[in-house]
């Protein structure tokens, strides 16, 4: 951008003019010890928990220790000109972040800085980092689904507008797959998203915002990008933040969307911190508020009623709901899920998605273990036609589980088991899923039927992904219309199972697979 | 220094104690801070922290140089230092005590610092208007620092209040740069 000198000093000038600096009486001390980004100040007697502290340099810092003669502060960015003798003072705030409808297709960082080389963020608005979750009186339950577009997500761990799910797992699982799926299956549908990236390697980030960029799923999310490169301090606020550029939407009447990636670097992050504060070490050498700190943050995450966003906007938007739906997301070592960490999050959340090392690697992706996955809430919320079609699913996949183990002897096993298990194998094939391929209601109605009712049974179960494939390219050419009617109002009666069954009838009349 | 800070909290709250119920404070606060000055000093701080001295023998040099303001009651307070190797916190002792004499006495000390020395008119002001506003007896410590170009620093304890012209325009470069 070019602007001339003129504009320059204009803008200088009137900045100038403007400028207020009446003397102002502030609590001062002085830096006594700096290690790793963690500052020791005397003095600071009338210091508040969590406020900043305004450090030489133009550089901030968050109280987060108050003690007898000494504030143990966290410094936000870069700590290295900051050195012994400094002055900090006190301002009298809680660390804000700007909120608002600018920030979407943006990448910021921890602070709400743009990060992406696309200028400053358009925002008028902002928000403190540290909010207290809404009370029960102003809550509303789960009954409006997430689409993820992934048939084994949305049929058996179905998930609801302001359900905290978590997505549990080892290392390369599918479980930012699952994710980024689903920010881009909320195209066009409202939901707003935002993706927090704790501790993740630059490379990564950059490979999602490029994939969400290609598939047109930026102008809809936020990405808050706290990488492995930046200070704990900013892994360890980098959901606070997220979460209030969530809030934002859910306050005034609209639904979000936000994803931690990962919840188990936002532990270390913190247990890096609070080690350095000089914290008791417990369990894993976590903190002992180490619950508290996944608690207070995954509890924003939440449906409210019409009379808070009422109140909230000062009666401006009447008549809707505003919700934040939780993702976070966990990894797992060695699929230990009796961890610290991951039972703490297990226990906070509304289910989890449990995604499997075996299961992937034996090509079944989405690696959802069926299982272990459960969704508290999210039942309430399901489409009809998804859950009317995707109870027989995972009745058909428990009892393959329980028959698995005897499928080697196929010969040897009367009629009625013999078909449970090959209905059980081609309903685990109807489940794999390609990335970034989400499917519509419709199209997941249309594929769940076919299976349910028998129409895959002779189906061999090296072409069942064939067949579906083919299936749903028949429907969209022919039936185009039908499937969008039944995803716009997902219900699910005879007639609608009527027109499924003929459609399948006529595509396998055809015998195009 | 939060720490020895620490440490001595409780020391100088004993003192403190035995000092108001003898009615003694401003004998004690003296020996505290000559104390304080002494066991700084370069002749005599490497006689802590060396082995062929006991402690006992440093707090009897601190009492005796300190002469004629100590008494029994003050000896033995150096000598229960020196038993548990504190005598190197004697200067933040002195420095709670003084400042529970403040609070216990209703003043405060503040310091000022300005371009050109204040007249007594100037003072008088600067007393009155902070005496409303800490809400008790202002001790004055003026000073001057021609570097601040205008107006003046007051501190009270960890309030401080900048109205000087370099604090100003400290503030107008940061929120230039900033934007």
């Amino acid at each position: 951008m070019a602007i001339k000198a003129s504009e320059i000093s204009e803008l200088i000038k009137n900045r100038i003019k403007d400028f207020q600096a009446a003397a102002e009486a502030r609590d001062v001390g002085t830096v006594v010890t700096v290690t790793d980004g963690i500052v020791r100040v005397h003095g600071l007697q009338d210091a508040c928990y969590g406020e900043m502290l305004e450090f030489p340099g133009n550089t901030f810092g968050m109280a987060l220790n108050l003690e007898q003669d000494s504030v143990g502060a966290v410094v936000l960015g870069d700590y290295k000109h900051i050195s012994e003798g400094d002055t900090v003072k006190t301002t009298g705030r809680i660390l804000e972040v700007p909120v608002g409808d600018g920030l979407l297709g943006r990448v910021v960082d921890a602070l709400g800085n743009s990060i992406d080389g696309k200028g400053p963020i358009e925002s008028d608005h902002s928000e403190a980092i540290e909010k207290v979750a809404p009370g029960v009186i102003t809550r509303q339950s789960v009954s409006q689904p997430v689409q993820t577009g992934l048939k084994s997500i949305d049929s058996m761990v179905p998930i609801g507008r302001g359900q905290r799910e978590l997505i549990i797992g080892d290392r390369q699982t599918g479980k930012t797959a699952v994710a980024i799926d689903t920010i881009i299956n909320q195209k066009g549908k409202g939901i707003k998203c935002i993706y927090v990236a704790i501790g993740q390697k630059n490379s990564s980030i950059a490979n999602v915002v490029r994939k969400l960029e290609a598939e047109g799923a930026m102008e809809h999310t936020i990405v808050v990008a706290a990488a492995a490169a930046d200070s704990a301090t900013m892994q360890f606020i980098a959901p606070y933040s997220g979460c209030s550029m969530g809030e934002y939407f859910r306050d005034i009447g609209q639904d979000a969307l936000i994803i931690y990636d990962d919840l188990t670097k936002h532990a270390w992050a913190y247990r890096q911190v609070s080690l350095l504060l000089r914290r008791p070490p417990g369990r894993e050498a976590y903190p002992g508020d180490v619950f508290y700190l996944h608690s207070r943050l995954l509890e924003r995450s939440a449906r409210v009623n019409v009379a808070y966003v009422e109140k909230i906007t000062d009666g401006k938007v009447k008549g809707q709901t505003g919700s934040l739906t939780g993702m976070p997301i966990i990894e797992t070592q060695a699929g230990d899920v009796s961890a610290f960490i991951p039972t703490n999050v297990i226990s906070i959340t509304d289910g989890q998605i449990y995604l499997e090392t075996d299961l992937f690697n034996a090509g079944f992706r989405p690696a959802i273990n069926a299982g272990l996955s459960v969704s508290r809430v999210g039942g309430a919320a399901q489409t009809t036609i998804v859950k009317k079609l995707g109870g027989g699913i995972r009745l058909a996949l428990a009892q393959y589980r329980e028959l698995a183990a005897f499928a080697q002897f196929a010969s040897d096993l009367d009629e009625a088991t013999r078909k449970q298990l090959e209905r059980g194998q081609r309903v685990m094939e109807v489940m794999k899923q390609k990335q970034y391929s989400p499917m519509s209601v419709g199209e997941m109605g249309l594929t769940l039927f076919a299976v349910n009712e028998g129409f895959m049974d002779d189906v061999d179960i090296k072409k069942v992904q064939d067949f579906e494939n083919a299936l749903q390219a028949h429907a969209k050419a022919n039936h185009g219309e039908t499937l969008e009617k039944i995803s716009a109002n997902g219900d699910y009666d005879d007639k609608v199972a009527d027109t499924l069954k003929s459609i399948v009838d006529e595509f396998k009349s055809t015998g195009a697979y | 220094m939060a720490e020895k800070t620490t440490i001595a909290r409780p020391y100088a709250r004993a003192a403190f104690e035995i000092a108001s119920a003898e009615g003694e404070l401003r004998a004690w606060s003296e020996m505290l801070v000559a104390a304080g000055l002494i066991v700084n000093d370069p002749g005599v701080k490497p006689l802590l922290t060396n082995p062929h001295v006991t402690p006992e023998q440093v707090a009897g040099l601190v009492a005796d140089i300190c002469g004629k303001l100590v008494n029994k009651d003050r000896r033995n307070f150096l000598l229960l230092l020196a038993e548990s190797y504190r005598l190197n916190v004697l200067a933040q002792i002195a420095e709670i005590f003084n400042r529970l004499r403040a609070e216990a006495e209703n003043v405060i000390d503040v310091d000022i610092t300005s371009v050109v020395p204040l007249d007594d008119k100037r003072k008088k002001a600067f007393a009155s208007a902070l005496k409303k506003r800490l809400g008790r007896e202002v001790n004055l410590r003026c000073a001057t620092d021609r570097s601040l170009i205008g107006g003046a620093i007051i501190r009270a304890e960890d309030l401080v209040i900048d109205g000087s012209v370099r604090g100003r325009m400290e503030k107008l470069v940061v929120d230039i740069v900033s934007s």
